[in-house]
């Protein structure tokens, strides 16, 4: 028990995240502040009025956690408690949920007005970067 | 739908029941595997309880062990348009002999964002929409979004859950996104949806007379949150006057039961722990009924102080402790039940309890809870499945289990 804990608490080196939207989307840059409130569903539309559509990968899965910590500065386990308390009073959406980083890619690509995050290393031409304003 | 139609108006058949139950599980996996278009989503849960109690009863027969506790959602949402958005709940509640886990619709409302960006938003629902009041008012049904098996019933009483669950009506909202966090107000009218546990409650018996709401309740809540999240207080309260009309075989008559039910909260949230507290008052007033009622007068009371910490991250330790008085002024009870002339003895005027327990979150979509509770005192427990308080032991435990799936 107490090896699994120390395992557990040992830092792993994660990969830097990146902000990502589709390319038809006319933004280069967020505040911190604006990706929260997007991220936690609370901004359904971009500037321009064109609908957001955010994707995010399973509450477990490593990138969404470094990206949700280090990027918004929040715990995955926050951000679910804002979806569920607007999806069971009906009073907001989910964010759609993707199984991995190449369905994360592909379906920003694919999908008008939609947003999202991946490792550095993922990011291709497919994509439009997004930089996060202090 | 015919079949809901029939359900209830014969809520204690349980054959409906058990149909009823048996056609809102089979739709699950259809609804799940069907393909929406992108704007509509389909979400849904279904939990399973087992109580066990050392004494009295909390949803069932709970002395020998019950599994008299379930509750299936599916949860319907399409947004037309960016600032448009329709969304409905069908719930079936099984708790004792509370509700018979006949099907209604928890929410169905449509949501008009009047305008909002990266600073503010406000915005105006209409229909059957939940209650903004404390942390966990507007989803106690979705066992994901609650710290515990149960909610803590100093504040959250299961009794009276419909009377403060959701109203009919319209509610206002507005939130300004600032740098140091959000702050949401909401603000609504409606009616309230009443049921025989309600009379029961307040009035202590299942009279012939019908209890019904008199004029629009009225609810508000202002929250802040930090924009880390870390950190959330609010203050909610809710308004309402309940009308009695009695049967004419009723040894009491008609009468007015108004109330106003309030409640401040904190919480602090850090990546491996929280604590969160919460206090309640909730004055009442009978009117006209006649002297056995109407000097019933009081401030009924409810806190608690609550800690989780993550053991690991689907592991999570939560402990609580929770007083509650049916009146602030007669907190050990004494001259409640002298006024009963001792046939209600103290003890079921307060309840104080501790509890502690576990969750275990074996996928993000599947969880299970055990938790231990000792209490003193049976104040939040159910007149309907405990019906002769001077039968009420006062020192009693519950141990209960919880799984939950939701997708």
């Amino acid at each position: 028990m107490l090896a699994v804990l120390l395992l557990l608490r040992v830092p792993v080196c994660l990969a830097d995240q990146v902000l990502i939207a589709n390319l038809g989307v006319q933004s280069d840059g967020l505040s911190v502040n604006n990706s929260r409130l997007i991220f936690s569903m609370q901004i359904a539309s971009w500037p321009t009025g064109e609908s957001v559509r955010v994707f995010v990968l399973p509450d477990d899965h490593p990138t969404h956690r470094s990206f949700t910590k280090d990027l918004l500065g929040l715990f995955p386990r926050q951000l679910r408690r804002v979806w569920d308390r607007q999806l069971y009073t009906g009073t907001g959406q989910a964010p759609e949920q993707v199984e991995s980083e190449e369905a994360m890619r592909h379906a920003v690509a694919n999908t008008p007005g939609a947003i999202g995050y991946l490792p550095r290393e993922m990011i291709d031409e497919t994509v439009r970067e997004l930089q996060i304003q202090p | 739908m015919k079949r809901f139609v029939n359900c209830r108006f014969s809520p204690e058949s349980g054959r409906c029941r058990r149909m009823t139950v048996a056609v809102l599980v089979g739709l699950l996996p259809a609804f799940a595997a069907a393909s929406w278009p992108d704007d509509v989503q389909v979400h849904g849960f279904a939990t399973q309880g087992y109580v066990n109690t050392s004494d009295n009863k909390f949803f069932g027969d709970t002395e020998d062990g019950s599994f008299e506790f379930t509750e299936l959602g599916i949860n319907l949402s399409y947004r037309a348009t960016p600032s448009l958005l329709f969304s409905g709940q069908l719930l079936s509640r099984r708790a004792g002999e509370m509700y018979d886990g006949s099907p209604t619709v928890d929410f169905a409302l449509v949501d008009w964002g009047l305008a909002g960006d990266e600073h503010h938003s406000y915005g105006i629902m209409l229909g059957r929409l939940k209650n903004p009041l404390g942390l966990y008012n507007d989803t106690r049904d979705v066992a994901f979004t609650r710290p515990s098996i149960f909610l803590p019933q100093e504040i959250y009483f299961d009794t009276v859950r419909n009377l403060v669950l959701s109203a009919d009506g319209v509610q206002v909202y507005a939130n300004a996104f600032t740098d140091a966090g959000t702050w949401s107000f909401k603000a609504g009218a409606g009616r309230n949806t009443i049921d025989k546990n309600v009379e029961i409650n307040y009035l202590g018996f299942d009279f012939g007379g019908d209890i019904e709401p008199a004029g629009l309740a009225f609810v508000a809540r202002t929250e802040f949150e930090t924009n880390d999240s870390r950190w959330r207080a609010a203050l909610s309260a809710a308004h309402a006057k309940l009308e009695f009309d009695a049967a004419p075989t009723d040894p009491i008559g008609s009468g007015e039961v108004e109330f106003l039910y309030w409640i401040a909260s904190l919480q602090y949230s850090a990546e491996h722990w929280s604590i969160t507290a919460e206090y309640m008052e909730e004055p009442i007033e009978f009117r006209d009924f006649g002297p056995l009622i109407d000097n019933r007068d009081s401030t009924v009371q409810g806190y608690y102080l609550q800690g989780s910490y993550l053991l690991r991250s689907d592991l999570e330790l939560v402990a609580r402790y929770g007083e509650g008085f049916a009146s602030k002024h007669d907190r050990n009870g004494s001259q409640q039940s002298a006024a009963t002339f001792g046939v209600a003895p103290p003890h079921v005027f307060y309840q104080k309890d501790f509890m502690i327990g576990l969750r275990w979150d074996v996928t993000p979509n599947f969880m299970l809870r055990a938790e231990q509770q000792w209490n003193e005192g049976t104040w939040t427990l159910s007149r309907r499945e405990n019906p002769l308080p001077y039968l009420h032991e006062k020192d009693w435990t519950m141990f209960s289990l919880l799984a939950s799936y939701r997708f």
